[in-house]
């Protein structure tokens, strides 16, 4: 019998997640687990999930506290709306096409969510010292973690392929929808699976600041094999006709290696009946369900085992590096900007939640850009003028990071930002937000710029250099402007919840719309007004002036 | 009687540097003993050995008569512990975490809610029940995490710094229930850096020190080792004797007549 602990007496009253799982009961039982234990530890950190904590005691009022919504639950619709987008596959009467692209993105995006918001529930330490020393077992204790995760990705895959289910119950018939609904709750599973194994494998194996550094790593690897996979997936279809909708596709046994092409393979035999590539796809997808199912099985208790590995180990010397220093002498302009701009590089160097947040949509940002520029490259095409137009804009790719930026300074483990803020001797937010922003420029957004505007240095020469610069002085006035429209208090000032995850998401869609605008207008205008570079350099660069030095200033 | 707690041997390494180097003792039940060394030490190392929450590279370590093996829990039913940071689940009511933590105990809602509400209330802060965990100060999360340790009403106590941010009177309230939680034939260990407290509390004294147990006993046999209080005596074993220069130092550095470099 189950009994109540957090607010809600009646079972009726208890939200839909946990009468599910309370049905799967028998099925955590039977892997050893101890269900009643497992969902008082589960009720608890929705419950945590659903509360906003305040930053400093006494900051928020006693009717702030006692809401009790979860934002991640409440905000799905966003996604549910993005979906309606993919209803433009059903144009194309071709269901390896449609759901190919629909299995691509939906494993993009679970890869995406999973380790850059729910890497850190499943590495919290302060689960291990609160309820590893009761009388709970590790297996318990992961499978409690692993619920807590499921709960949110399986949500947020049902919320992101709501409508290409409906459209394919209606026209690809019952059967193609019940598939559909199945793979896609098992596409969740599996990114959760494969994370939690890799987790497991890399705590075992390692040990103290090693191990924060392979944990990282990790992360950005496997952000990268998803967008390369994402990059290769695309290459097995050819459009044909683009007025008649034909798509050729080059599945072959070799794209083997590719796994949400497995997701597809049964609707190949539905359409399509009986071909080789389609079943060895189809029981490649059966047997890798069993591997993760196992490996999962083995591993599970193996991440919470191995968890106070994490706190202990030498500690890196935080000395400044020449960047950091040269940096904080030439864009701040006083003492107090200056002592917040150390704070934040030295917080963004140390911080591992941080690093988790941001450094895997950083990869992927950079990967896209990348991959194109080494495949523009290939064959026999001379360098024209039209492609060097495309390389030249590439860089513009990094901005896509700018939105995760503006959340990723909003958090921090232990509020620094709002001691810091506190101890300070002047009580001034402007300071503040001009250092974090230029830090995020510098430290975060230069590297990658740079990359890939070095690329295209390479092959072009300095002949495009202002264009470039130009690039990077849009970006920075980009940055200012989000960082200004997603502050909420101050940075570095808020408790990661999971409830929170989908918020870089939401803001991404906000940003993108007038990015892409703005973006396309400097480079036309750059492209066909005759000196028009100049008139833009100078323009950009007196409004940077200006943030630089007043920026934030209300 | 046999020991209740005996470790023979343990060692543990963080990026093979060896902290603990061979770790022995044993605890009898009913005993309190104060475990005591310099910072860094490993005194919390070995107290989250024994918890399961770090595993040992060498050694045994045998509790409540039966060796300590690999995916045991069922033996943390009959510990309490207080860990050395008072972190807990911030947005839970006092009375949320300590019906959280009993429920992992196995225990009933009402004996929970009974016991934690008289024990919050002999620590006085019963009025905070229903607040938030993270609008409590240090002494009163301490606290917290005491009732938590004990709400089960478990054989041994493992706490590392129980005392803590507590103010004068609680710190009273807590030594005098150490002393009647041993009447009622518990076992108590627990690590501070109060000297004071435990010279008075402790039946033994352990220090840990260079990642051995260099000294094992009541404070009236450590005593003969040197003369004074047990600070002075944890002084001598420790090697340490320069507090009054580096105290020079720190103040010259303070006025600004630094020698190290930046």
């Amino acid at each position: 019998m189950m009994r109540e602990v957090f607010g809600m007496d009646e079972r009726a009253k208890e939200p839909v997640y946990l009468k599910i799982i309370d049905k799967l009961a028998p099925v955590y039982q039977t892997f050893g687990i101890d269900y009643r234990q497992m969902r008082t530890i589960l009720k608890m950190k929705m419950t945590m999930d659903g509360r906003k904590e305040a930053a400093v005691q006494g900051m928020s009022s006693k009717a702030k506290q006692n809401e009790e919504k979860n934002q991640f639950f409440s905000s799905l619709w966003v996604y549910a709306i993005i979906s309606v987008f993919f209803l433009l596959l059903f144009v194309y009467d071709n269901w390896i096409f449609q759901y190919t692209t629909y299995f691509s993105y939906i494993f993009v995006m679970l890869f995406s969510t999973m380790l850059a918001n729910f890497s850190n529930i499943l590495l919290d330490v302060k689960d291990s010292e609160l309820i590893g020393t009761k009388p709970v077992s590790q297996k318990t204790i992961g499978a409690a973690k692993a619920t807590h995760v499921a709960i949110y990705l399986v949500s947020f895959t049902f919320a992101i392929g709501l409508a290409v289910m409906l459209a394919t119950f209606y026209f690809n018939g019952i059967l193609a929808g019940l598939i559909l609904i199945l793979l896609t709750f098992l596409a969740s599973l599996w990114s959760l699976g494969l994370t939690i194994v890799m987790y497991a494998t890399v705590l075992k194996h390692f040990d103290g600041e090693r191990l924060k550094n392979i944990i990282a790593y990790s992360q950005i690897g496997l952000s990268v094999f998803m967008v390369m996979g994402y990059y290769l997936i695309s290459q097995i279809f050819e459009v044909i006709d683009p007025e008649t909708f034909l798509v050729e596709m080059n599945l072959s046994l070799g794209h083997a290696l590719l796994f949400p092409m497995w997701f597809v393979a049964p609707f190949g035999l539905v359409q399509e009946g009986f071909q080789t590539v389609y079943l060895v796809y189809t029981l490649l997808l059966i047997l890798g369900t069993l591997a993760i199912a196992v490996l999962y099985h083995f591993n599970n208790d193996k991440i919470d085992s191995n968890l106070q590995k994490m706190n202990k180990g030498k500690t890196q010397p935080s000395n400044r590096s020449v960047l950091e220093k040269v940096a904080a002498k030439t864009l701040s302009f006083d003492s107090l900007e200056r002592a917040y701009f150390h704070f934040a590089w030295q917080l963004t160097k140390n911080e591992r939640e941080f690093k988790t947040r941001l450094y895997p949509s950083i990869a992927s940002a950079m990967v896209f850009p990348v991959v194109m520029f080494f495949s523009s490259l290939r064959g026999d095409q001379p360098i024209t003028a039209q492609n060097t137009l495309t390389f030249l804009y590439l860089p513009y790719f990094t901005m896509l990071t700018i939105p995760m930026i503006a959340v990723a300074t909003q958090f921090s483990v232990n509020y620094k930002g709002r001691w810091q803020f506190e101890l300070s001797p002047v009580h001034a937010k402007g300071p503040f937000f001009r250092a974090v922003t230029k830090v995020m420029l510098i430290k975060i957004l230069l590297p990658m710029y740079s990359v890939i505007s070095g690329l295209i240095i390479i092959l072009t020469g300095l002949t495009y250099i202002i264009q470039l610069v130009n690039g990077f002085l849009l970006m920075s006035i980009i940055l200012y402007f989000e960082m200004k429209r997603s502050s909420q208090e101050l940075p570095f000032s808020r408790k990661y919840a999971a409830s929170e995850a989908n918020q870089g998401c939401m803001s991404s869609l906000i940003f993108f719309v007038p990015v892409f605008i703005i973006s396309f207008i400097m480079i036309l205008v750059q492209a066909f007004v005759p000196y028009a570079v100049w008139g833009v350099f100078i323009g950009l660069m007196a409004l940077n002036i200006w943030w630089m030095k007043k920026g934030f200033n209300n | 009687m046999e020991p209740i707690v005996e470790l023979v041997d343990v060692m543990k390494k963080f990026d093979g540097k060896p902290v603990l180097k061979g770790v022995t003792f044993s605890v009898m039940p009913g005993e309190i003993i104060g475990y005591i060394g310099p910072n860094g030490a490993g005194k919390s190392t070995t107290v989250k050995i024994i918890l399961g929450m770090l595993k040992k590279d060498a050694g045994t370590i045998r509790l409540f008569n039966q060796p300590l093996n690999a995916g045991d829990v069922a033996y943390k039913a009959r510990i309490g512990y207080v860990p050395e940071n008072a972190e807990l689940y911030e947005t839970l009511t006092a009375k949320e975490y300590l019906l959280f933590v009993g429920e992992l105990y196995g225990m009933e809602e009402k004996e929970i809610i009974g016991k934690a509400s008289q024990m919050m209330d002999a620590l006085g802060i019963k009025e905070s029940f229903h607040g938030r965990l993270s609008t409590f100060s240090k002494g009163m999360r301490q606290k917290v995490l005491i009732i938590s340790s004990l709400i089960h009403n478990p054989d041994i106590l493992f706490w590392d710094e129980p005392l803590s941010g507590l103010d004068a009177n609680s710190v009273q309230v807590v030594k005098e229930l150490l002393v009647k939680l041993k009447k009622e034939g518990k076992t108590i260990f627990y690590s501070s850096h109060v000297m004071d407290t435990v010279e008075k509390l402790s039946d033994r004294i352990l220090i840990l020190h260079d990642g051995y147990v260099i000294a094992d006993g009541p404070f009236s046999e450590l005593k003969k080792e040197a003369e004074g209080t047990l600070e002075q005596l944890f002084n001598t074993l420790t090697g340490f004797d320069q507090h009054e220069a580096l105290a020079d130092q720190f103040l010259s550095g303070m006025k600004g007549d630094f020698t190290h470099d930046a």
